[in-house]
């Protein structure tokens, strides 16, 4: 399964040229450090569902000496491997750049992607191929725009909410998100793995 | 004798097609060639040998062991050559080596860089600008690596010209010299298996129509041509299919022995090809 | 070991081998007791099926001319001569008797015929 993973960074040597170079466009924009977090830990898992909606893609790597569950478990598994990955390059990147970040943004950055990632990735075996990257890209612009709006509802409602949550401990919260963002993420890593063992090439 | 693969009683249905209740043996060291029209369900069987596709029922057993609780030590000893190219057709050789080699336990290195040597394949130019024969080779030289002991090729010569498929015939040939390998081999172009074929197996709208030696094949088969006058009822009932001309008729028999006690020296009888028989198969038993 | 295959003979190829292993053997060429190739060999090297080898190997057993040892390979087999001679003398025989005939038709005495032989084999 380590190669399954390992493959994507063979696969993405061209794109992970412009890694560096993307991350840091948001540095300058000035973005907030939870949306970089969140961005830079998409750019891997993204391409390689890129190559992997492909029909042949799914042929060679059934035609090997792997299982399907092998195969779905190195796609959430690898998701996590670059996630961490991309995080401390961003978080370095942010160091160098001097801008401030927290641990909380992390924890947002990362909880979005896994988030995000536990909603999309059935869809690659739902979907035919072709019209997956369309969906996907779109989805995660929604995504932002909506985190962005969730941001300024935040700020404008401040009060009920605050309320609600500093009626919980911060421990509370915290370990509340991370158990339901982990709950999904498990969902549909079942879902997934459910869906593909079904499928034919 | 052993069999590598073992279809029993196996059905597939789709919308418009189906397999229904197939058996299929391959035996162990020979090469079986596996014919049929386009369209005839040869990808379908080839599909479920590889477990890209799982039958609606039935068991699929190959080198004696079934993909529920074997599947990576099946696919460890498989090589496979589809036709058109599987690999990320952006990566060169080189990368493509990277990421398929260590999927396999018994990757032999130095086999590797002997069959890329022997194939004139280059180690550094994506895969997307070789041409097709190239492509073939590149499956092939992976296939060989990792010593696959049957080794599954569908329809490897479509597209080929005929220089590249006498090479790849040459190969496969030398390839069985040890008598440990198997080569399951499906095309439509038949003259490809006139010179290494050992089995036939012949499937027509998703039903095997026979899996026989050729040796089989041609004692089984045959052309028959004669003057019209000679065909009625009762004669025509040895014939697979009759094909009719004013100059007199021609047809298939799988039945050589009743057509000589029928007509005798009447007609002439003649070795059916592969070709032959798969034209008048496709037209029915018994159709006028 | 020579072999010529002809792809457009009517004989099948089997034939073919078993024959001309056969007549290499009665000619004296093909020794007892010498290995001749596996049938994997003898196939890539005629460029033709294994079972096709396979087949004139089993013929060419059945008929005593060679033998089989696993693992080790087929061997020329002893020729039994007594055999061979008595199956050559019937076609002799044979041969004669269409002489025979043939002679008779066109009024051919036995004296004229002997001299003939007897010209024909001191040749």
């Amino acid at each position: 399964m380590f190669n399954l993973i390992r493959r994507d960074l063979i696969l993405q040597k061209r794109q992970l040229l412009i890694f560096a170079p993307f991350v840091c466009f948001f540095i300058f924009m000035n973005s907030h450090p939870a949306l970089i977090f969140l961005i830079a830990s998409v750019f891997i898992p993204l391409n390689t569902y890129a190559y992997d909606e492909k029909a042949e893609t799914n042929i060679l790597l059934n035609s090997l000496p792997y299982t399907r569950k092998e195969i779905i478990a190195s796609r959430y598994v690898g998701a996590v491997v670059y996630m961490v990955l991309s995080i401390g390059f961003s978080s370095l990147a942010l160091f160098i750049f001097n801008k401030p970040f927290t641990v909380t943004d992390m924890a947002i950055g990362s909880s979005l992607f896994l988030l995000f990632a536990a909603l999309t990735f059935p869809l690659f075996y739902i979907l035919k191929p072709g019209y997956i990257s369309t969906v996907v890209i779109i989805g995660f612009i929604v995504t932002v725009i909506l985190f962005q709006a969730a941001e300024n509802f935040l700020a404008q409602h401040l009060t009920a909410i605050t309320e609600f949550v500093t009626g919980l401990s911060t421990t509370t919260l915290y370990a509340g998100s991370a158990v339901a963002v982990l709950t999904l993420y498990a969902v549909s890593w079942i879902i997934s793995s459910v869906i593909y063992f079904r499928k034919a090439f | 004798m052993e069999n590598v693969v073992e279809l029993n009683n196996v059905s597939k249905s789709f919308k418009g097609f189906s397999i229904d209740h197939m058996d299929l043996q391959v035996k162990k060291g020979f090469v079986t060639g596996f014919i049929g029209a386009n369209g005839a369900g040869k990808s379908t069987t080839i599909k479920m040998m590889m477990n890209l596709l799982r039958p609606d029922n039935g068991e699929v057993k190959i080198l004696g062991l079934d993909y529920e609780t074997h599947e990576k030590a099946i696919k460890e000893r498989i090589g496979f050559v589809y036709d058109g190219n599987v690999f990320f057709e952006g990566l060169n050789l080189k990368d493509i080596k990277r990421i398929v080699a260590p999927a396999y336990k018994s990757w032999d290195h130095s086999l590797f860089a002997q069959y890329v040597e022997q194939f004139e394949l280059p180690l550094n130019k994506p895969i997307k600008t070789f041409s097709k024969g190239m492509q073939m080779k590149v499956s092939l030289a992976i296939a060989l690596s990792h010593h696959a002991e049957l080794i599954i090729m569908d329809e490897p010569t479509a597209g080929l010209d005929p220089i590249f498929r006498r090479e790849l015939l040459d190969l496969l040939q030398e390839l069985m010299v040890d008598g440990e390998r198997t080569i399951f081999f499906s095309t439509h172009i038949t003259t490809d298996l006139d010179r290494i074929a050992d089995y036939i197996a012949f499937i027509q709208n998703g039903e095997l129509i026979f899996n026989q030696s050729i040796h089989e094949v041609a004692e089984n088969y045959a052309l028959v041509k004669g003057g019209m006058e000679l065909l009625d009822r009762d004669t025509e009932k040895s014939f697979v299919h009759v094909h009719r001309a004013p100059t007199g008729f021609e047809a298939l028999t799988d039945n050589i022995s009743a057509v000589k006690n029928t007509f005798g020296n009447e007609v002439i009888i003649e070795r059916a090809s592969l070709e032959d028989i798969m034209y008048y198969v496709k037209g029915g038993k018994n159709v006028v | 070991m020579q072999i010529i295959i002809s792809n457009s003979s009517k004989e099948p190829i089997y034939e073919q081998i078993t024959n001309q292993i056969k007549s290499s053997i009665l000619a004296g060429e093909l020794e007892e007791g010498t290995a001749i190739p596996s049938m994997r060999k003898l196939a890539k090297d005629l460029q033709i099926s294994v079972i096709t080898t396979k087949r004139a190997y089993e013929e060419l057993e059945k008929a005593g001319f060679i033998y089989s040892i696993v693992g080790k390979g087929s061997f020329v087999a002893e020729q039994n001569l007594e055999l061979m001679k008595e199956k050559k003398l019937k076609v002799i025989e044979e041969q004669l008797n269409s002489v025979i005939t043939n002679s008779r038709e066109i009024g051919l005495s036995l004296n004229e015929l002997q001299d003939l032989l007897k010209i024909l084999y001191e040749e």
